[in-house]
This record gives structure tokens, sequence and C-alpha cells, in this order.
């Protein structure tokens, strides 16, 4: 027999019995926003505080409906721990120069909604927004006319600019007005510029190329939060947050030709508009489009790796991510390492592949997605290897019944996770930080 | 509950793996759903993979069909071939209102689908999704049906949407997979348990040593 390297606080009365304080909710957490169900006003939000943004979910968990009733009084106030915690959220952030160190060390464990600041810290963990408050201005006005321009340039069809470059040419080859545009850059623009043109450089193969790109988005645009009215549905609402959505993933895809549009970066990015859109600032809302696209880059940017093909097999590339993710359970949790991979024969990359490239966006309700990603963002070390414990620690949570089952019974479980207790989930993250001992 | 998985195993006579491919937007989890569950609705994009099960009785045969849904998106090629091995059946989708779809298919066949079935006797089944959008319609019948031809597998035309001909998909495939003697044997419960019995005795008890 394996001796079974259980860390002592695995057994502990953690999960077993009560954990942490607020462990008596555990099932009520899930339904906090469930019975919610009204069409969020698009930048008439008032100013302060913000109404946690509303969600319709798909289990109403009936028995804890009478809760939701006093959201604001009983039970689902807010303990001391998180008012202390709001308290020096805010003070941090009135500061002139925010100590953005101190601010990952208090957003990490989650930032209370009813504070309204998410969109704010966000855009600081992000280093979007720089720690000076005086610079947030004018830095906010340039990032916004940069991402007008690229709109103009990536999202103008190749007629509008043949007309143009035949406008140019005729009038004495304004080429560096072009250069400077930076959209035919690479492409040598002939005399012969000719939707029939085979030419690799001609643009307008390119477009028919990119309309492929173009239809994908839009295709997965419109199945992203199906369930959420925020996103979907009808109303004039929902349609103009889809286009900003297929705005931002267009201009990020033809910017990144090395990376394009990978199926599953709209399930990414619609955390981060979402959050965004709901500023309580209105002109922070309003502008939203264009501080989410970089908001998008910036988080990519630490992520890019695992959505790029040719790396899959590399060592910073998916599977390695996804083998890393193996090693950290074998030494948390041996027992659950063994049964999983060795005994029921579950490839980790059949649950975690979607865990990891999405960020965990398809497991959780998307309220609980912003709880998490509060943590995720927070991390000095970047979100891979937060993301990678918290991915550890939803296995260990459910290692009983993991114990108990087989491959289908497992695979199933690990493809649609329970929804469960999220402070916990990060809490016993957390834990895994240290090495075990023994 | 701690028997569940016994029971699990004791309530099926054969278990069959089938998976599911087809360009992205084809409607591949759509067609699992509209089989599964009845329902019809447009569900997220599939990334990685997608696992779903169904219980079924065919000829008296209690049967557990495996299903598993693919990726469709061309970047998640390099983890579709590590789901093909061991599948008694292969459904390819396509959408028959985009001919791309179509045409991708037929290329991936030498180059994904014969390379990458370790499983000789694999029944396939070619599809062609969204028949109610028949006024968009850029696939024939015919050419849907040359094509299964030409690789000696069955066809069918159907719609998630209005769920017609989707149960078809399935009965065609499922009875063609019991009219092979092999798959039955790969397939069936009894057979494994033996092997797994086998197994057992052949090695000793102790833990091999990992190697995935």
């Amino acid at each position: 027999m394996v001796k079974k390297r259980v860390p002592d606080w695995l057994n502990s009365s953690l999960w077993s019995s009560a954990p942490p304080p607020d462990d008596e909710r555990l099932l009520r957490y899930a339904s906090k926003y469930a019975a919610a169900d009204r069409d969020e006003p698009p930048a008439t939000d008032p100013p302060a505080p913000v109404p946690p943004p509303v969600i319709a979910r798909e289990e109403p968990a009936g028995a804890t409906k009478a809760d939701n009733d006093d959201e604001n009084g009983g039970a689902e106030s807010p303990s001391g721990e998180e008012f202390a915690r709001q308290a020096q959220l805010l003070a941090v952030l009135s500061k002139k120069v925010i100590n953005v160190r101190e601010l990952r060390r208090i957003a990490s464990p989650g930032i209370p909604d009813s504070t309204g600041v998410r969109p704010t810290v966000w855009k600081l963990l992000l280093g979007y927004l720089p720690p000076d408050r005086g610079l947030w201005p004018s830095e906010l006005a340039k990032k916004r006319s940069q991402y007008k321009n690229f709109k103009v340039e990536v999202l103008t069809n190749p007629s509008e600019i043949t007309r143009r470059l035949d406008k140019s040419t005729s009038c004495d080859n304004d080429e560096s007005k072009f250069q400077r545009r930076g959209i035919l850059k690479r492409s040598e623009i002939t005399h012969g510029e000719h939707p029939l043109s085979l030419g690799q450089s001609s643009i307008w193969n390119q477009f028919f190329q990119d309309a492929a790109i173009l239809e994908q988005i839009d295709r997965d645009v419109k199945r992203t939060h199906p369930d959420i009215d925020f996103f979907s549905g009808d109303s004039a609402y929902a349609k103009s947050n889809q286009d900003a959505l297929r705005n931002i993933l267009t201009v990020f895809a033809k910017l990144n030709p090395g990376i394009r549009y990978v199926q599953g970066m709209n399930e990414i990015l619609a955390p981060l508009f979402f959050v965004l859109r709901n500023d309580p600032d209105e002109g922070n809302a309003a502008a939203a489009e264009a501080d989410t696209f970089f908001c998008f880059v910036e988080l990519l940017s630490g992520l890019r790796d695992n959505f790029c093909q040719q790396l899959d097999n590399s060592v910073v590339g998916i599977r390695s991510t996804i083998t890393r993710l193996s090693q950290l359970l074998k030494e948390h949790d041996e027992e659950l390492w063994r049964h999983l991979e060795v005994t029921t024969k579950v490839n980790p990359q059949f649950y975690a592949f979607r865990w990891i490239t999405l960020l965990l966006t398809q497991e959780f309700s998307l309220m609980d997605i912003l709880h998490i990603w509060d943590t995720l963002l927070s991390d000095p070390e970047g979100p891979q290897e937060t993301l990678l414990r918290i991915c550890c620690a939803m296995l260990i949570l459910v290692r009983r019944r993991l114990l108990a089952g087989d491959f289908t019974a497992n695979l199933k479980l690990l493809q649609h996770y329970p929804s469960i207790n999220i402070s916990h989930l990060l809490y016993v993250a957390n834990k895994l930080r240290s090495k075990p001992s023994g | 509950m701690s028997s569940s998985g016994k029971g699990w195993n004791n309530s099926f006579d054969y278990s069959f793996k089938i998976l599911v491919i087809g360009d992205s937007g084809v409607g591949k989890s759509s067609l699992l759903l509209s089989f599964i569950s009845n329902s019809v609705h447009d569900p997220s994009p599939t990334v990685g993979v997608d696992f779903k099960i169904k219980l079924l009785t065919v000829g008296g045969k209690r049967l557990k069909l495996t299903i598993w849904d693919t990726a469709g998106q061309e970047r998640f090629g390099t983890l579709t071939s590590s789901y093909y091995r061991g599948a008694h059946g292969l459904i390819l989708v396509y959408d028959v209102t985009r001919r791309e779809t179509f045409t991708n298919l037929s290329d991936i066949w030498p180059k994904e689908v014969d390379l990458y079935s370790t499983n000789q006797d694999c029944i396939r089944i070619l599809v062609g999704n969204k028949v109610d959008k028949e006024s968009e319609r850029a696939v024939t019948r015919e050419e849907g049906r040359d094509l299964a031809q030409r690789h000696r597998c069955s066809f069918l035309e159907c719609s998630a949407k209005t769920r017609e001909n989707v149960n078809q998909c399935f009965k065609e495939l499922i009875q063609k997979m019991m009219e092979v003697p092999s798959i039955l044997e790969k397939g069936s419960v009894a057979v494994k348990k033996q092997i797994l019995k086998q197994r057992e005795l052949d090695q000793p008890p102790r833990q091999s040593s990992c190697c995935s």
C-alpha cells in the first residue's frame, strides 16, 4: 500500500463539519442572486452603492428562497470581517498614489459587491490604471482614443480602404499616412487591388480570411451566457453589449495575427466586460468597451500560451500546465491523485483543459466567477499559479465523491462541478500554497 | 450511494464509446442535447471535450453510451486526436448551410479519422445538420450521400432544432455497432470484467509504476 500523504488540515473538521465562520451559508450562498430577474438599466445606475449585478440563474433553489428577502439584513449581511475589508479597501483606494501591493492583499479574499469598486480595483490589478490617481484622466483619455482608432482601422471594410487608397495614390502617394495608421503595413498595395485578386497580400484575400473569423466570433458572442439578460435576449441593452464583445474580439484578433480568435476567449472576456459595464460611474460605464479591451489584452498576456496550438506540447503550453495541476494534486493528496489518474483513468485533460483555458468561467455562476477572479487577479505571481491551486482545491473538496466514483461518475462530476461555497474554495486553495508536511 | 458504482455497472450489458466530430458551430452539442434530453437550445461553444451519457435498451439489451462531444475549432485539433482512442462509433457532423464545414470534413477524413481511430471496425455515420434551413442549403443531399459512399459509411440529414431524424442518427449507428461482433465483444461488460479479473490474476497486487 502506498502511504497516504494527506495533510492534517485535509482531514480536519475543515470540510467534514463546520468549516470557517460563514460556512453555514454553504447552500444559501449559491442562490444568493438566484431570485433576481430584472433587466439592469444601462447607464442609469445610482452612483453608489451598486446593487449586486443581476443574473438569472437556472437553479433558483426554492428551499432557500426565503433567505433572499432579507438580503440586506439577516444572514446575508457582511460579516464584521467583511466590513473591515470594505473599509480598508476604500481607504487604500482613496490615497493619491495607491499602494497596489496592499490592494492585492485586501482584494484577494474577494471584493464585497456592495462597495461598487470592483471595476476600479480590477483595472488597477491588471495594470490598466496607474497607481497614481492624478494620472487617471489623461491615461484613460489616451487609451480610449487609441481604441477608437483601432476600431476605425480594423473594422473598416476593403472597399473603403481601396477607395481611400485610390484617393491617396492619385493625390501624390501619401503613404506615410497609412503607415502610421497601421492597417496596411505588411501588405504592399498595388494599383490592382481587386476582389478577385488571388495574391496573398491582397487586402481582399485578407478580408475573406477575416470573414471566417468574424463569423466564428459572431456565432460565439451570440451564445455567451445565454441564460443572462445582460448578454442575451432581444433587448437593445443585450444587443449593444453583444456588439461590444464582438468589437473587442475582432480588434484583438486583427491586432494579434499569431493567435487571432480562439474559442473560449468570449468566455474570458464576458466577466471583464460585465464588471466594467456595471461601473457605478457613468462615464466609466460608457467607456467600458475601450477599457475592457485593454484589460482583456493585459489578462491574456499572461495566459496567451494556453491559446496557442503550436505551444500545446511545449513547456509553456496547456499540456504542461495540466501536468502541473496533476503534480500539485499528487503532492497534496496522493490517494485522490492515484484514484483519479491510475485507478479510474480520468485523464486530467478531459476536465482541466476547460477549467484552465477558460479561467473556470464555465464551471460556476457569473457571480461566483467574479469572486474567484478577485483572487486570481490579486495574485502578484499572476493568475496561473492561483488558478492551479483553485483547480486542485476543487478536486480535493469533492474527494469523497471522487474516491467512490468510477471513470464515468468522476468525469461527469468534474465536467459538471457542483455549486459550492466560493469563500471556502478560495480558503482551501490558499492553504495549498505551503508544501504538505510529512 | 456506496454501491452506486457497482449497481451502475450491472445495469447494462454493453458500454459503447461514441465520438462526435465536425467544424465549430455545425451543431454537434445541439444534436446531442436534442438526443439526450429532448431539449432544443443553443449551448455555449465546446472547449476541449464534453462528455455525455445515455442509457437505453435496444433489442432487449441494455446499453450505456458514453458520448464524447469534441470542440470544433481547429485550434483544439492536437487534443482531439487523443479522444479517438477506443471509440466504437463516430458521428461526423457538418452544416448543410455552410459548404466549408462539408469540405473540411472530407479533408480531415484521411488525415484524422482514418489515422486516429484505433478501432478498425469503428462504425461511422455522416450527418448533415440544420435541414430546417432548407432555403439556405449549400450542400445537396446527393453530395452528402456520395461522400458517405466513398467512405462506406451511413448517411443521414437531420435537424437538431426540429429534432427531425435526430433519434434516427443514433439508432442507425447503434444498430450497425450491434451487428459487428468485434465491437460487441469490445463493448461487452461481461467480457471486460473477465479481462479485468484475468489481469488481476496475472499481475502481482503491487501498484505498477504510473506513466501518465
